[in-house]
């Protein structure tokens, strides 16, 4: 029940199998982004759910950090914090200026966009 | 090579997930979509059971028990997440959801990430999420009975999805499984020294230490080597002072060693951020300032003005600019 905060003292290694846990975690959540992504028609809640993909890979890296006992892990979550910051910022201006030009969030108002 | 878990179980569980997904995508028949929820619960919780009963089989330590309250709340608001049909709903469970991995980060002693999820997530990305949506969600009106969205009712090739979705997890958890039996597992001690070692190059960070935990006199500072380092020994835990009015120098053991002279966790992600990733910083800023340009360009309304107009105001402009020239000219 112990928690052991790496400000008052030195972690122990992670057992395999802990690590196995958080890792079923965080590949749950991206696999659930990616499937929001692929079914949700609102522009809004797609870009939501590429957050909750992010989130999963932050998980995944914290609990790779953790076990290698090194802060490279959680370094890359930070900028894993700035790419979703900088990504939130332009989807967000995106969504407005295709909500100005048809009304809706609909997704399915932009289907003539063929690659 | 040893998978953690049988790969029968877990591909039930990816099965029994996709099913339940699903059913629980928003769709027109409420009735599915509550089996579908009660699918996918049962499937999280058959997953958690699997997993735990393989590590009391081989013998390791479970994890925290905090792990199980947060692990199900993560990935049961996720789930309601992509499953609920009104977008500012989805929102803030998507906010529960970055709750309950802060807990997780805390368990796996990354505090300050933790923390910084909270303000930076949770406080400011989601709540501009949450403007947006409720600035381009029109108020229903009350002559249509209907108050969800069209958009947002009927999810679109919800079978197909979750089919893809679940032979991927399928496919990361058994890669995963297999191969982290094999992952080398650093030694503490080995790590330990290693990462206090960051304490070397914070001299002033070891006298602040050293001077609240009594172990410095007047004038004692740590002696300075030639390249700005402290004088410390992290193998042998010897501390070499020096006292600066008369120039004398002794060492201190290891019985004086404080306990609180360790690297902390805001000490070494600091020195790793700062000393092995600073160009990854500039790009990091870089990235955020060419978002928040093109976030303006985008955004930025096109006003149309009549030439006449454009002219009129050409004018105004230059009068209340120059005001000089209009006295001359009369």
């Amino acid at each position: 029940m112990e928690i052991t905060l790496a400000q008052m003292a030195f972690p122990e290694a992670l057992p395999a199998i802990t690590m196995a846990h958080y890792l079923f975690v965080s590949a749950a959540m991206f696999v659930m982004g990616l499937i929001g992504f692929l079914t949700r028609k609102n522009m809004i809640v797609m870009f939501l759910c590429t957050e909750l993909m992010f989130q999963g890979a932050g998980l995944a890296l914290i609990a790779f950090g953790r076990h290698h006992l090194a802060a490279d892990g959680q370094t890359f979550v930070i900028f894993v914090l700035c790419v979703a910051a900088a990504e939130a910022a332009m989807a967000l201006a995106l969504v407005v200026l295709l909500f100005r030009h048809k009304e809706t969030l609909s997704a399915q108002a932009w289907k003539e966009l063929h690659g | 090579m040893d998978t953690i878990i049988s790969p029968i179980a877990l591909y039930l569980i990816c099965v029994l997930g996709a099913i339940g997904l699903a059913l629980a995508l928003p769709r027109r028949n409420k009735i599915f979509e509550i089996t579908g929820g009660l699918l996918l619960a049962g499937s999280i919780g058959l997953a958690v059971l699997v997993l735990g009963l393989s590590a009391t089989e081989s013998g390791q330590p479970l994890p925290n028990f905090f792990f199980y309250p947060f692990a199900i709340l993560a990935l049961g608001a996720s789930a309601r997440m992509i499953t609920h049909p009104r977008p500012v709903y989805s929102a803030l469970y998507f906010i529960l959801t970055i709750i309950a991995s802060c807990g997780m980060y805390l368990l796996l002693s990354a505090e300050f990430m933790a923390f910084a999820l909270v303000i930076i997530y949770a406080g400011a990305i989601l709540i501009t999420y949450l403007f947006v949506i409720m600035l381009a969600t029109q108020a229903p009106s009350s002559a249509s009975e209907q108050l969800i969205d069209e958009t947002d009712a009927v999810a679109r090739e919800p079978i197909l999805a979750c089919v893809i979705g679940f032979v991927l997890l399928a496919i990361l958890t058994t890669a995963m499984f297999r191969g982290i039996g094999d992952l080398p597992q650093p030694t503490t001690a080995q790590q330990q020294l290693a990462q206090d070692s960051v304490l070397i190059n914070l001299p002033r960070k070891v006298d602040r230490i050293l001077d609240r935990a009594g172990v410095l006199q007047d004038h004692e500072r740590v002696v300075r080597n030639d390249d700005g380092t402290a004088a410390l020994d992290i193998a042998n835990r010897t501390i070499t002072i020096e006292n600066t009015d008369l120039g004398t120098i002794r060492t201190v053991g290891p019985d004086q060693w404080p306990d609180k002279l360790i690297a902390g966790n805001l000490d070494r992600l600091g020195y790793n951020l700062m000393n092995d990733h600073p160009m990854t910083i500039e790009i990091a800023g870089i990235i955020l300032l060419m978002a928040m340009l093109g976030a303006v360009v985008l955004a930025r309304k096109h006003i149309e003005l009549e030439d006449d107009l454009k002219a009129a105001q050409a004018k105004k402009l230059g009068e209340s600019m120059n005001p000089t020239v209009e006295a001359g000219k009369a």
